[in-house]
C-alpha cells in the first residue's frame, strides 16, 4: 500500500477509511522485513513483482538454527492455514548464488507443507512466500552458515561416484490427518554449474500425478541438495494412487509409483 | 645469533617482551589434583566462543618423576601457553610428552606450546588431523577471533599403539578405541587408578558426534571402558568423577539418541521434526542438549533413514 501525506482538510474521512482498511489483511511495506535484510527488497521485486506482500506468522519456515552440513540443510515450510487456498509457494535463500530453491504449484492436491534439503553458501535469511488470492504471504527464518569444524562447503560440494546410484527413486506414503504425507528420495548429483568444468546438471521439474494427471508440481533450482529428499503432503487419502515424476535439464526422466 | 636462536629467544620472552602485544586471551587455568601426582584442568561446558577463548575441553597431566606427561592441550596456542604455565606452578619437571586423545580442535591446538616435548597420538588420529586440521584451524579463527592468534598446525609426530607403554619408566596402559571420532585414545594409569577417557565420555555436557563411526561402535567402547579397573575418571568434558557414572550417562544419551533417530526414520519424520520434538527431562538437563542433537541429526539421520525409512543396508559410515 502506498501512503502519501494528505491535505489537512481531508484527514478525517481518510482516518475512517484507514480504520476500515485496518480490519482487512493489509500488506505491509518492505521496510517491515522482520529480519531487516538488505537483500529482501531485491528478491521481493524479482520474485514477487508488484503483487501485494504481507509478512505472516502462519507461514512457518523451519530450519535448524545453524547448518552443521551446509551441503544438506533441512528446510520445511508449514502453513496449514493456507491449505486449499494458495496458488503458488516460493522458497528462496537470499545469500545463495542461486537464491531460488523451488516454485511450487499445488494444483488440486498440494497442501501447504513441504520439506526439502538445500545447500547453504553462508549465513542467510530463508524465505517462503505463498500466493493466496492476490497477496503474497511471507514467512522467514535465518540459518547460520558456519557449522562445526567438519562443515562441508555448500555449493562446491560434489558427489563422487554418483553414476552408481543415478536415477534411483525411493518413495513412501505415510497416513496424515490431512491426506497423505509422501517422502521421496531421488539420486541425482544436482550440479549447480557453479563449479568450473562441471556443467549444470540438475532436476528442474517434479510432479505428482493421480490417474495420469498432475495434481501438484514444482520447478526446482540447483540450490536443492544432491540426492534430494522431498516431503510433501497431498490431500488424497489411502485410495489415491500417486506417482512421482521428474525431469532434469539434460532430459533424463524419472518415474516411480508411490505404494 | 642465528634465526633459530632469535626465534627461540623471542618465544621465551614472549609473555614479557616490552611493547609486545597483549596475550590473545587471558586464560585462568586451575589444575585440580585428582590423584597422586595427577592433575586435571576442567574446561567450560560450552561451545567455542570469543567469550571463553576456546577453553571448553579438559586437559590433564601426570608428573611422572621423569618429566611431565600432558593429555590434550586445548583449542589454542594461548591455552597451551596457559596450561604450560599452570603446570610450572605445580612442578619444576619439564613437559616431556604430550598425548592427543583424538583429532578434534578443542584437544590439540595447544600442541604448539610444547615444542620440546614428544607429541604422540594414535595413527588414526594423526591421519584424521592431516585431513581436517586446516579446516579446523579456519573454524577456530572464525569462532574465537583474536583468542586463536598465532595458533598453527602442530600435529603429533609419534605413533601410539594399544597396550602398555613406559614414559621414562612410568607405565601407562593405552587403549585404541574409535567410537567418538574414529580414533580415540583412552589412558589408564595403573599406579593411581585414573582413567583418562578423552571424548569417549562426556560428563554434564551433551556428547558431540562429528566423525563418529556410529552410535553402536561408541557404545561398545563405553562397555570396554566400564569393564576397566579404575578409581578416578577424567572425562573429555565436564568434572572429574570417582565412579563410573559418567560412562553410564554417556551411554544413556547415546541410547536415547539412537531410539529417537530410529523412531523418526521409521515414521518418515523430517530432520527438523526430529530436532524440534520435545526433549525428555533427563536429556534436556544436559548443557547444549538441543545444540548437539541438531548436530547429531546432521551426522547420523541420513544413515538411519537409509536403514529404517528406505530399507537399504546401512552405509559404512564415514
Amino acid at each position: 500500500m502506498n501512503s502519501r501525506p494528505a491535505p489537512a482538510g481531508v484527514l478525517a474521512p481518510l482516518v475512517m477509511v484507514m480504520l476500515m482498511l485496518a480490519a482487512l489483511p493489509v500488506p505491509v511495506a518492505a521496510a517491515d522485513d522482520p529480519l531487516e535484510s538488505f537483500m529482501w527488497e531485491r528478491y521481493r521485486a524479482r520474485f514477487l513483482g508488484d503483487t501485494p506482500v504481507r509478512f505472516d506468522d502462519r507461514v512457518r519456515v523451519i530450519t535448524p538454527d545453524f547448518a552443521e552440513d551446509s551441503g544438506r540443510v533441512p528446510v520445511a515450510v508449514e502453513a496449514p492455514a493456507f491449505d486449499g487456498r494458495f496458488q503458488r509457494m516460493l522458497l528462496w535463500i537470499e545469500l545463495n548464488p542461486i537464491p531460488l530453491v523451488f516454485d511450487y504449484r499445488p494444483l488440486s492436491d498440494g497442501l501447504a507443507r513441504v520439506a526439502l534439503n538445500v545447500r547453504l553458501e553462508q549465513s542467510s535469511p530463508v524465505r517462503a512466500a505463498l500466493l493466496s488470492d492476490g497477496v503474497w504471504y511471507v514467512g522467514s527464518a535465518r540459518v547460520e552458515g558456519e557449522g562445526g569444524g567438519c562443515s562441508t562447503p555448500g555449493i562446491a560440494k560434489q558427489v563422487d561416484d554418483w553414476s552408481e546410484t543415478f536415477g534411483r527413486v525411493a518413495a513412501r506414503r505415510f497416513a496424515d490427518p490431512a491426506g497423505s504425507r509422501l517422502r521421496v528420495k531421488l539420486f541425482h548429483p544436482m550440479d549447480s554449474g557453479l563449479i568450473p568444468s562441471v556443467d549444470a546438471f540438475y532436476v528442474e521439474r517434479v510432479a505428482f500425478l493421480r490417474d495420469g494427471e498432475p495434481v501438484a508440481r514444482f520447478d526446482w533450482h540447483a540450490s536443492v541438495s544432491e540426492n534430494p529428499e522431498l516431503a510433501v503432503t497431498l490431500s488424497g487419502g489411502e485410495d489415491a494412487a500417486y506417482r512421482f515424476q521428474a525431469r532434469d535439464n539434460n532430459g533424463n526422466e524419472f518415474d516411480h509409483g508411490i505404494p | 645469533m642465528g634465526f633459530r636462536d632469535t626465534a627461540l629467544l623471542a618465544a621465551l620472552l614472549w609473555p614479557l617482551g616490552a611493547g609486545a602485544a597483549p596475550p590473545p586471551f587471558e586464560h585462568h587455568l586451575t589444575p585440580q589434583p585428582v590423584a597422586e601426582h595427577t592433575w586435571m584442568v576442567e574446561g567450560r561446558p560450552e561451545e567455542l566462543s570469543e567469550d571463553n577463548g576456546g577453553d571448553i575441553a579438559n586437559s590433564a597431566f601426570i608428573v611422572t618423576g621423569h618429566g611431565v606427561l600432558v593429555i590434550d592441550t586445548g583449542s589454542t596456542l594461548a591455552y597451551g601457553h596457559a596450561l604450560r604455565a599452570a603446570i610450572a606452578g605445580v612442578t619444576d619437571q619439564p613437559v616431556r610428552w604430550v598425548l592427543n586423545t583424538h583429532h578434534h580442535p578443542d584437544h590439540v591446538f595447544g600442541n604448539g606450546a610444547f615444542p620440546e616435548a614428544e607429541i604422540a597420538a594414535l595413527p588414526g588420529t594423526r591421519a584424521a588431523f592431516r585431513r581436517h586440521g586446516e579446516a579446523f584451524r579456519d573454524t577456530l579463527y572464525q569462532r574465537l577471533g583474536d583468542a586463536a592468534r598465532d595458533t598453527g598446525l602442530v600435529p603429533a609426530s609419534v605413533d601410539l599403539a594399544a597396550g602398555e607403554r613406559r614414559f621414562g619408566g612410568y607405565p601407562l596402559r593405552l587403549l585404541a578405541l574409535r567410537g567418538h571420532s574414529g580414533s580415540d585414545l583412552a589412558v589408564l594409569d595403573p599406579a593411581t587408578g585414573v582413567l583418562f577417557t578423552g571424548d569417549l565420555v562426556f560428563h554434564h555436557r551433551a556428547p558431540t558426534t562429528p566423525h563418529s563411526p556410529g552410535i553402536a561402535v561408541w557404545r561398545d567402547d563405553l562397555a570396554t571402558l566400564a569393564a576397566l579397573d579404575f578409581k578416578v575418571l577424567v572425562p573429555g568434558h565436564g568434572p572429574v568423577a570417582r565412579d563410573p557414572g559418567p560412562v553410564a550417562a554417556t551411554d544413556a544419551w547415546l541410547a536415547w539418541l539412537h531410539r529417537r533417530l530410529r523412531a523418526g526414520a521409521e515414521r518418515g519424520a523430517t530432520a527438523n521434526r526430529v530436532i524440534d520434538a520435545p526433549l525428555p527431562e533427563a536429556i534436556a538437563a544436559w548443557p547444549l542438549a538441543r545444540y548437539e542433537l541438531t548436530r547429531s541429526v546432521s551426522h547420523f539421520y541420513a544413515d538411519y533413514e537409509r536403514r529404517y525409512l528406505w530399507g537399504e543396508p546401512a552405509a559404512t559410515t564415514k
